[in-house]
């Protein structure tokens, strides 16, 4: 990671591209002053699914594995997020408990948004409410694109009990 | 207004009693007053399809009685029931919010009245009345989560018989049951259907049904359903 740590995301160069970064001005501005940016190594632990939802991590940099995991310990992956990608945030807002758990692949940059905040901050600012709409839909259709393949898909053929 | 299929349409929202239990019927009254101009009240009887997967959305259904079928389906024909949706919830939201085909298709499995509301006002409705939008995200929220817990069950369950057993603790745990002793369930789905949910065959849920009721872990009385061993069924449910 070179110095590029950007401390605003007024300096963010990529926000634009991004679906949930790209705010307009005063959005961007309260959402500055709610978050908070972590550096994550590689290999930690965002959030673990069965914990109560604390917040939401917004993805500035890096990879981040979501997988589900079953009571006896087997894992399996959901999806790879990749920067730009707001997380945790279904259970956070449904005040629940995370329903996957978030590793990161790479070094990861993260905007993290307290629950408290984060409603808040929702419910004044509609646009940024209409992004969440936007990316909990995406979310929900690779979801089911994932349960398509793994209740319908070829594999489930072969094991038959 | 005469009562298709023996519903009782409830016309307006604004009167409608039940709609301070409703996550997103809830609204405040600008936003209520605003859906009632752009919603239409439709009335379908059992077994009609609401939207099939692969249409191009055309609106959102509001669900307001009765129940529905949300199901996804191979080429092949081999269908999978992903939930039973109860009234209350908003179908075909996700597809609706991004323009993408219907992920899902619903079917009803009762008479049901829905609300249907179409993509151009909902959208407009969602910019204008963030309350509202609020309430999507909320909605969103819940289908994920349950999308998520299929995903464990369907990708981590290693038997149909520990997939049942999960099934019908869900069920039992409604409607404050799970805190008797022997909570008892009313089973509205046919073996086909509950088959159709767990990714398994016909044939197999009958015979685990069989095998569950052989060892006294299960009881049946008409449609009703008692269970008798809570303790084994959550061992199936957690291991085997």
């Amino acid at each position: 990671m070179d110095s590029a740590s950007h401390q605003s995301c007024f300096d963010c160069l990529l926000r634009p591209d991004r679906l949930f970064c790209d705010l307009p001005t005063h959005a961007l501005e309260a959402f500055d002053s709610i978050k908070c940016l972590v550096h994550y190594p590689r290999g930690s632990l965002l959030f673990e699914e069965g914990q109560t939802a604390r917040g939401i991590f917004v993805l500035c940099e890096g990879r981040v594995k979501l997988s589900v995991c079953s009571e006896t310990g087997k894992r399996l992956t959901l999806r790879i997020a990749s920067p730009g990608e707001v997380l945790g945030t279904s259970a956070c807002l449904a005040g629940r408990q995370y329903e996957v758990t978030a590793e990161s692949l790479d070094s990861a940059k993260v905007a993290v948004v307290r629950r408290k905040d984060l409603l808040k901050f929702l419910k004044n600012h509609s646009e940024a409410c209409m992004q969440i709409v936007h990316l909990l839909s995406q979310d929900l259709h690779i979801a089911y694109e994932r349960v398509r393949s793994l209740g319908l898909g070829r594999t489930r053929r072969v094991r038959i009990h | 207004m005469l009562s298709p299929y023996g519903l009782d349409i409830i016309e307006s929202c604004l009167t409608c009693k039940m709609r301070a239990d409703r996550i997103f019927c809830d609204l405040n009254t600008a936003a209520l007053q605003a859906f009632e101009t752009i919603k239409y009240a439709t009335a379908y009887p059992k077994g009609a399809v609401l939207f099939v997967e692969g249409q191009s959305p055309r609106g959102i259904f509001v669900l307001c009685k009765g129940r529905v079928k949300l199901s996804i389906c191979a080429t092949d024909g081999k269908t999978l029931i992903l939930k039973i949706a109860e009234p209350g919830e908003v179908l075909g939201l996700s597809a609706t919010v991004s323009g993408k085909p219907y992920e899902l298709t619903a079917e009803t499995i009762d008479p049901c009245q829905v609300n249907f509301v179409k993509r151009e006002d909902f959208l407009r409705f969602l910019r204008d009345h963030s309350d509202a939008c609020f309430k999507v995200a909320e909605q969103l929220s819940d289908k994920y989560n349950n999308a998520c817990h299929e995903v464990r069950s369907l990708g981590l369950s290693h038997s149909a018989g520990e997939k049942l057993a999960k099934l019908l603790l869900e069920w039992s745990s409604r409607n404050g049951e799970s805190v008797k002793v022997e909570p008892r369930l009313k089973l509205a789905l046919t073996h086909e259907e509950i088959a159709q949910m767990i990714g398994t065959s016909r044939e197999t849920v009958t015979r685990l049904f069989a095998d569950l009721k052989k060892r006294q872990i299960v009881q049946s009385k008409g449609s009703t359903l008692v269970i008798r061993n809570k303790a084994a069924l959550k061992a199936l449910a957690t291991n085997s």
